[in-house]
């Protein structure tokens, strides 16, 4: 028999595992990699995270309720796009100005949030109401959101936002930039409503035995679009902090993050079978990933090698996944 | 006056599916701290009976009286708000979270900070922990995931979630189905512990000796009627066997046939 103690560091380790294998994964590097221990090395590992790290925490809390998220990637891009067409002073910007100036910051945000939301509701509508399959309806919107980017830009991009929102992209806090920062805040907040609140309890739960929730009264339906419109406004976040990044939008902004944002759920210790998963340990995989991108970048070897790393990766963390349930099934 | 009246009646209920008559006019009372065993053939409407008093259907016809009130649960919510509810093997509990989160399954104690509801862990756990071990449960750690848990422990913490919660009626279709000896053996005590707390179990089994072993009383089902309602300590596995399979009469015969000429 093992002491209970034994038992809750194994418990921790497994729970933790990702994390583990980020500080690994970084100490070898930085004794193998000429020039990757440097603290501007860690923020640009930081800062590459933001975005695909915003977007992931959305499709992690539908996937931890038991459904899925593809468009999270399209979102973000009509976000910035929409953000871009009305801030931007130059392409296909309006140049919108705010008085007092600041109040651009709060405008564009929200602005961003409630567009993601009102796709986020679609999905959620379309999965709930008329009980379509969520990887169907989500593929769809990923294609129909792309083409209502390209179609609202004309193919076009919009250059130049003012720096009272540029600055968000620029500043840096702490050797940290700023849109780092926030992308941890969004970590932080929304992994304290995934523990701490009820919301977030019962979305673990339905995800678990929605069946279960539904006898127990627990609204499971408003709860699932819920996480929906949830998603959309994080992707919406994580549009708006593009745009801010690299000052505008094009009509192919952020192609191919949403396969990094999956990777970064999966290596992260989410469940695709629905009601497991941490967010904090999708922050790990999204930063594992960046990690591993800075070092193929510094050794100079091609980027395609990335994808076939992070490939592997998923694939390693899915097998990982069942050694630990059978690890966990002994300890039981 | 609700006090004397008995804890559930059905007059006369019937029900159809089309031209199928499922139930044609079941009675039976139970009172409450009664365990009643709802015995019958595959197709003689236990199933359809259950589902009828706990919410689940609508009876074509009849009364149901919970408490001495007529009643007419058109959801499962409805009848458990009344505090009727049926316990299925693995559809009402999340074994992706803890025991403390699957008993207080949307019932959680909550604190709002600037309106925002925060769980209140360690009022829920301790409240966990006095209700089970009253009930004299032993589950290793109210922490760990109810999926590491053992079929028996899940089922200990459904009935006590259920007393916790102010259930009066509990319908068990099936309890022991996945269970060893030991597990079925602790769950039929549970089963009296839970009907001394003054609530009325049904519970739904093919296995006789079950039925013998934690029930009061006795009822068969048979083609939608009741075929027998007996006390336990008045009839005899073979006695309920033969109601089961309407050979009563016959078996009656054939006992006689000995002292014949």
């Amino acid at each position: 028999m093992m002491s209970s103690r034994q038992r809750t560091l194994i418990e921790f380790v497994l729970d933790n595992l990702v994390w583990f294998l980020l500080v690994f994964v970084l100490a070898v590097f930085s004794v193998a990699i000429p020039n990757f221990f440097q603290i501007g090395i860690f923020a640009n590992i930081i800062e590459q995270s933001t975005f695909v790290g915003v977007m992931a925490i959305g499709l992690a809390i539908v996937i931890i309720a038991g459904h899925m998220d593809l468009s999270v990637e399209s979102v973000a891009a009509l976000t910035a796009m929409v953000t871009g067409i009305l801030f931007c002073s130059h392409g296909i910007g309006l140049g919108y100005t705010l008085s007092p100036e600041w109040l651009i910051v709060p405008v564009s945000l929200l602005l961003a949030m409630c567009v993601g939301a009102a796709i986020g509701a679609i999905n959620g509508w379309l999965v709930v109401r008329l009980q379509m399959n969520a990887f169907i309806v989500t593929l769809a919107a990923y294609i129909w959101v792309r083409g209502l980017v390209v179609a609202i830009s004309g193919g076009r991009s919009a250059q130049g936002l003012p720096p009272s929102l540029r600055f968000i992209g620029i500043d840096t806090v702490a050797y940290i930039p700023l849109i780092a920062w926030i992308a941890v805040a969004c970590f932080a907040l929304f992994t304290f409503i995934m523990a701490k609140t009820p919301f977030g309890r019962h979305v673990t739960m339905i995800g678990g035995n929605a069946v279960a929730t539904f006898r127990a009264g627990i609204k499971v339906d408003k709860l699932v679009v819920f996480s929906f419109i949830l998603a959309g406004a994080i992707a919406g976040v994580a549009g708006w902090l593009l745009a801010i990044r690299t000052s505008g939008a094009t009509a192919n902004l952020g192609t191919g993050m949403l396969f990094n944002a999956f990777a970064a759920v999966v290596i992260g210790g989410v469940s695709l079978k629905g009601g497991v998963g941490q967010l904090p340990g999708v922050y790990a995989g999204v930063l594992l990933l960046s990690s591993i991108h800075t070092a193929i970048n510094l050794m100079g070897l091609p980027a395609h090698y990335t994808q076939m790393i992070l490939g592997g990766l998923v694939l390693a963390a899915v097998l990982l996944d069942t050694v630990k349930l059978s690890i966990r099934q002994r300890l039981a | 006056m609700t006090d004397t009246a008995p804890l559930l009646s059905l007059q006369n209920i019937t029900r159809n599916f089309g031209a199928i008559e499922a139930l044609r006019g079941v009675s039976f009372e139970m009172n409450r701290g009664e365990v009643v065993a709802l015995l019958g053939d595959n197709g003689a409407g236990k199933s359809t009976l259950v589902k009828i008093i706990a919410g689940g259907l609508e009876a074509t016809s009849g009364k149901v009286l919970f408490e001495g009130n007529e009643r007419n649960f058109t959801s499962p919510a409805e009848a458990k708000a009344a505090g009727i509810e049926t316990v299925y093997q693995d559809l009402s509990l999340c074994t992706n979270v803890d025991v403390v989160a699957n008993f207080f399954m949307g019932r959680e104690i909550v604190k709002r900070y600037f309106g925002i509801p925060i769980l209140q862990e360690a009022e829920m756990y301790a409240a966990t922990e006095k209700a089970i071990s009253n009930a004299g449960t032993k589950i290793p750690s109210l922490r760990v995931n109810v999926e590491h848990l053992s079929g028996g422990q899940r089922q200990a913490i459904e009935l006590n979630r259920f007393v916790h919660w102010g259930g009066k009626l509990v319908l068990l279709d099936e309890p022991f189905a996945a269970l060893g000896v030991e597990q079925t053996r602790r769950g039929l005590e549970m089963i009296k512990r839970i009907a001394a707390h003054g609530i009325g179990v049904v519970i739904i089994t093919h296995i006789m000796a079950q039925a013998f072993q934690v029930a009061d009383r006795i009822v068969v089902i048979r083609q939608g009627k009741v075929a027998g309602d007996v006390a336990r300590d008045k009839t005899s596995p073979d006695e309920v066997v033969r109601m089961i399979t309407g050979e009563a009469f016959q078996g009656k015969a054939q006992e006689a046939r000995p002292n014949g000429p």
